[in-house]
């Protein structure tokens, strides 16, 4: 088995608040291996923008990290300077960001964007920067990039803004690319083209990916493997085949069956999860999901259920789903 | 009109018209604008759900203000059906944002009572109250709910809320412009049943409009598909996902990835939506049409009627019933 590009370990954020300490994240594990797309899928405040920023030092206050070990191929990274860590952002692990109006800055032209970051991670400079810019501007896929070089951010479609975040995070040749809902912003038929442009270049450069989403049919369609957040908590790690036929936490399962989707005969079901995931600092004793779970029993409102590892897959539940005879 | 219809639209237009300069006013020239809505008819019957969909910017949300009568169409009519005295049924909207689109300083029972003494549909306060808390427990909350602020609600709880004071007008048609769209997956599942359920309950007439083809594939009866302003294709919510005729509905089913994980493959359309301002001529698709031949770029399709009652604008017939019929479109690069 190779060493895992990137592991993290017991990844712990806290927001100080006045009335004291709320976790955010509690005690987070996953590993990305080389090569790999790891998709990170769970509901608003499951914690996916959380443990994505965490990784590259850009938690906002209150949001601290408290606990836990990064590494980034063999390299700590939460102990890191922040001057260091400036070198990583952008270099090794490049970031994809939800919406691409405020991630570009919009006063300066797309080329000189590219350029600087070029510039500042590759080392290299002038012409050849601006070379490496014009290409990257064509790879993503936009017509005539001696034009496209001289725009700004406003004279850009969505699509195409989202484009150029792409080659943003791609340009210095990072090791790891984090795409925090890269399509969320966007239209159907748009994301469609951004997901087969992910799914090229990933292909190309073999760049490891980390897909925080919570569009289930991204994750079908992307991920090697996918880890599910439920309130700061990993629920379940599995292989994506494994995950969508086999889900072992009932959260998985539930979080699918809510899904308005389509199945090949025509029929639409929609099964519904009572009740709501748990605010910040409102977490339940136990499992996280027990008061929602049709499957608690006393023992998962009292202890919280370790992350177990079966065969490829890991999950955090007393009474695992077996597998549907179909 | 026949007794069945309950709404109806013929050729309505809506036109976004930009500032003209003093020169043009002077001039009296044709400012122009942006066609929002174009020549758009449909026909909703009593008790039945009609889904739109498109993409950003095709005029689904223009189109529910023009009949929900808070903007007036430049051109074409939307005739509700009157009852025996002439009186034209109430209607009520729910809207897609629940964190604006309710009072922070009102109470949930404020909030709720404000159709019920606006249409004067009860009197005398205890009436009025009997009233919220019957209304806050159809929809899944507790009577109890109703002293607290939407600020202390979370955002299943608030659409329940926005649907709870829509039901309070007694309204007869509703419509709801992406009402699960700022939901998470788990409480989006819990409001449409909930939807389906007052739907079947209270033979509520509605307009749902959506960019998801999954929800609306449930909520509606029949489905509209909207491109650039204008209706490409109108059928019945199974007869469109299972033979579509328009080339952009059967895009756009494919487009949405789906939970197969086997078959991972993407259809992306080819191109990008062109601005809707400057309209392509002929076919408004036919940029980015996988079957567009020079007729489609000359001339707008005629309107064509299908045996099970949908209409569709294309100037071809073709067999769109299976992914496979579109021809490859990876190769066809984003203009």
């Amino acid at each position: 088995m190779t060493s895992p590009l990137l592991d993290v370990r017991d990844l712990t954020v806290t927001i100080n608040r006045d009335a004291g300490m709320v976790t955010a994240l509690d005690k987070v594990s996953f590993h990305v291996n080389p090569g790999e797309v790891l998709g990170i899928v769970g509901e608003s405040g499951a914690g996916k923008s959380i443990t994505g920023a965490a990784i590259i030092d850009l938690l906002v206050p209150p949001l601290k990290r408290t606990g836990g070990t990064i590494t980034l191929a063999g390299e700590r990274l939460d102990t890191l300077s922040p001057k260091a860590m400036r070198a990583v952002r952008g270099g090794k692990i490049g970031f994809i960001f939800q919406d691409p109006m405020t991630s570009l800055n919009p006063v300066i032209t797309i080329g000189r964007q590219l350029c600087d970051t070029i510039e500042a991670h590759l080392k290299i400079g002038g012409d050849r920067a601006k070379k490496k810019a014009l290409e990257w501007i064509e790879r993503v896929g936009l017509p005539n990039p001696d034009v496209q070089f001289k725009r700004y951010p406003h004279q850009l479609s969505g699509g195409m803004r989202q484009r150029i975040v792409i080659a943003l995070a791609l340009c210095a040749n990072p090791a790891l690319v984090i795409a925090d809902e890269p399509t969320t912003a966007l239209d159907v038929s748009v994301q469609a083209h951004i997901l087969q442009l992910m799914r090229d270049l990933h292909r190309e450069s073999r760049t490891s990916m980390m897909l925080i989403t919570h569009d289930l049919g991204v994750i079908a369609k992307m991920a090697d493997r996918v880890a599910v957040l439920y309130a700061g908590r990993v629920a379940e790690i599995s292989l994506v085949g494994e995950l969508f036929n086999a889900p072992k936490h009932p959260y998985t399962r539930g979080l699918i069956r809510a899904t308005p989707m389509p199945s090949p005969d025509g029929n639409v079901r929609l099964d519904q999860i009572p009740g709501a995931m748990p605010g910040l600092g409102k977490t339940p004793p136990g499992c996280a999901f027990n008061p929602r779970c049709f499957k608690a029993e006393g023992d998962c409102c009292v202890t919280i259920p370790p992350l177990t590892a079966r065969e490829s897959a890991a999950f955090s539940c007393f009474h695992p789903l077996e597998k549907e005879v179909a | 009109m026949s007794a069945q219809d309950f709404l109806t639209l013929t050729g309505v237009s809506k036109v976004y018209r930009r500032g003209q300069s003093l020169l043009e006013r002077l001039k009296k020239t044709d400012a122009g604008g942006t066609k929002a809505v174009s020549d758009v008819s449909l026909m909703i019957r009593h008790g039945e759900t009609v889904g739109l969909v498109g993409e950003s910017g095709c005029g689904k949300s223009t189109l529910a203000r023009l009949v929900s009568g808070l903007m007036a169409p430049t051109s074409g009519e939307i005739v509700f059906r009157k009852d025996k005295t002439g009186r034209t049924p109430r209607l009520q909207m729910i809207f897609q944002d629940p964190y604006s689109s309710l009072n922070g300083r009102w109470t949930i029972e404020d909030i709720i009572a404000e159709p019920i003494k606006v249409h004067k549909l009860r009197k005398g306060r205890a009436a009025i109250r009997a009233r919220v808390d019957e209304l806050l427990v159809q929809v899944g909350l507790s009577p109890a709910d109703a002293e607290k602020y939407p600020q202390e609600f979370s955002g299943g709880q608030r659409q329940r809320i926005c649907i709870a004071r829509a039901l309070a007008g007694e309204p007869e048609f509703l419509i709801l412009d992406e009402p699960t769209s700022a939901l998470d997956v788990s409480v989006q599942a819990q409001i449409l049943n909930l939807l389906r359920d007052l739907q079947k309950n209270l033979h509520l007439t509605s307009l749902f409009i959506t960019h998801n083809l999954s929800v609306v594939r449930i909520m509606a009866d029949r489905i509209g598909v909207m491109y650039l302003g204008e209706l490409v294709e109108e059928a019945p919510s199974e007869e469109l996902f299972r033979r579509p005729r328009h080339p952009y509905t059967r895009l756009l089913i494919d487009a949405a990835p789906d939970m197969d994980t086997d078959d991972r493959s993407l259809h992306p359309i080819a191109g990008e939506l062109p601005n809707p301002a400057f309209p392509p001529s002929g076919c408004r698709f036919h940029t980015r049409c996988p079957f567009a031949k020079d007729v489609c770029r000359s001339t707008a399709p005629p309107q064509k009627m299908t045996d099970a009652g949908g209409l569709y604008r294309c100037h071809f017939d073709l067999d769109l019933s299976n992914t496979s019929t579109v021809p490859a479109l990876a190769k066809m690069k984003t203009a």
